[in-house]
């Protein structure tokens, strides 16, 4: 199942290092675009929770169980992120998140080939063409148990 | 009226309906099958299918295949038009080769050929709002059209609002066409280039905005300026954007437009492509489709 907001609540938890503590977290996403993506499609911003905000580049996007650098998506022009599946997105910090209400926002967009130059930025976020019209920042309140 | 006139035989064109039109539903809260159940209720005899809705594009397993045949077969549909992308920048620094590009479009056509479609809506790279096509299109084009006629599928670039029918872009293609000679490369009319109402009761909005901005700047085509892309046009998007309770669009002279169609013998596919609000409303949705097809059965007589 996927629920019909960007960001979901299935997949919300904190990630654990070999001893078993608490090494990061992760949350998975969805574009609700109406068509898959190649992943150097794809172009991926920060990711803020609770205010603290993570930089892209530390960021690892995980697509069908392999994990991707931005940098590394840009080379994809082979994997296809299919409609409606979801991407998880994995950020390290030490000692997790708390058990609660967290604040979760995360950045995206893509390129697409219509309506505008393919690769022009207009609001310089780096999210692409599309960004205009899909929009790129995408927020949700979401509740962590472990 | 001339004698070469009278010698026109009416069209008739296949009525169908675009799976895009359920694109915030599929996938999240209905299957394809649900889809064709639907469609199947028109009274359609033909769908569009996107490449995204292929299962694990672009290589969906045998398993799926075989299913979306006894799907075809169960609700008596004929695959018409797969929606693909000839995209352009899938890395880093200039655009793809032609040779990169050209083995997408063959992957494509396969896929197309093995799915059972004839027709392509090939989304040439657009520079603009105007969707004028990225310089040097027509080599890569050009170069695909011989392996289009092998795995038999024609490919339509779609000429959307706010394009219109008289634009220069327009004449480019159809220099391409005249010059290659080509029967695998033509046009998709989205109805929406037809558009000369603002949709009624949209939310105010950028989108709003722009769709008033678009009549009122003349931004749309007049139902005779069809004439000249016809014979070169193998399916259209069926847009609309509001059937009312009469069965009436009231966004679009579909009447005006169809009856030209017709009388000059066009028999593609006409598909049905609801974009208007409340497209994640199922109810809404699915009554707005059945009203289009009440309209359509009346004015093609099936």
């Amino acid at each position: 199942m996927v629920e019909k907001e960007v960001i979901q609540l299935r997949g919300f938890h904190n990630t654990y290092d070999e001893n078993g503590n608490p090494d990061g977290f992760e949350f998975c996403v969805r574009t609700r675009y109406y068509k898959g993506l190649w992943l150097s499609q794809f172009r991926v911003g920060d990711v803020v929770v609770d205010g603290e905000v993570f930089p892209k580049n530390t960021v690892i996007w995980n697509f069908y169980g392999i994990d991707y650098t931005p940098e590394e998506m840009y080379d994809r022009m082979d994997i296809y992120w299919q409609v409606n599946d979801i991407a998880t997105v994995k950020i390290k910090k030490k000692g997790g998140l708390a058990q609660g209400y967290h604040d979760v926002e995360v950045n995206f967009g893509w390129v697409c080939n219509y309506n505008s130059e393919p690769e022009k930025e207009y609001d310089g976020s780096g999210l692409g063409n599309a960004v205009g019209m899909f929009g790129g920042t995408h927020k949700r309140r979401m509740l962590l148990v472990r | 009226m001339s004698e070469a006139m009278k010698e026109v035989k009416k069209g008739a064109p296949k009525r169908g309906v675009s799976v895009y039109s359920y694109s915030q539903l599929l996938g999240y809260c209905m299957t394809l099958e649900d889809c064709f159940k639907d469609i199947y209720d028109t009274g359609a005899t033909c769908f569009e299918l996107l490449t995204s809705h292929v299962e694990n594009y672009p290589n969906p397993s045998p398993a799926w295949v075989d299913k979306y045949w006894r799907l075809c077969e169960k609700y008596k549909l004929q695959p018409a038009e797969m929606g693909h992308w000839a995209e352009t920048h899938l890395h880093r620094g200039p655009r793809l080769t032609d040779d990169e590009i050209l083995e997408q479009l063959i992957r494509d056509f396969k896929l197309a050929n093995l799915l059972g479609f004839t027709t392509l809506r090939t989304k040439i790279t657009c520079i603009n709002e105007f969707c004028d096509p990225e310089p040097g299109w027509e080599k890569y084009i050009e170069r695909a059209l011989p392996y289009a006629e092998k795995y038999n599928v024609r490919m339509c670039t779609e000429v959307h609002r706010p394009t219109t029918l008289t634009m220069r872009v327009i004449d480019e293609y159809l220099e391409f066409i005249e010059r290659t000679g080509t029967k695998y490369f033509g046009f998709n009319i989205d109805f929406g280039t037809f558009q000369n109402k603002p949709i009624p009761n949209l939310p105010d909005g950028k989108f709003a905005e722009r769709d008033r901005r678009y009549i009122e700047e003349g931004y749309y085509s007049k139902p005779e300026d069809i004439l000249r892309v016809l014979p070169y046009t193998y399916a259209c998007h069926a847009k609309f954007n509001y059937m009312d309770e009469n069965f009436e669009e009231q966004t679009i002279p579909y009447k005006e437009v169809l009856d030209i169609m017709i009388n000059n013998g066009w028999s593609g596919f006409l598909l049905s492509e609801y974009e208007g609000p409340k497209r994640d409303d199922f109810s809404y949705l699915s009554d707005q489709l059945r009203r289009q097809h009440i309209m359509l059965n009346r004015i093609l007589g099936y």
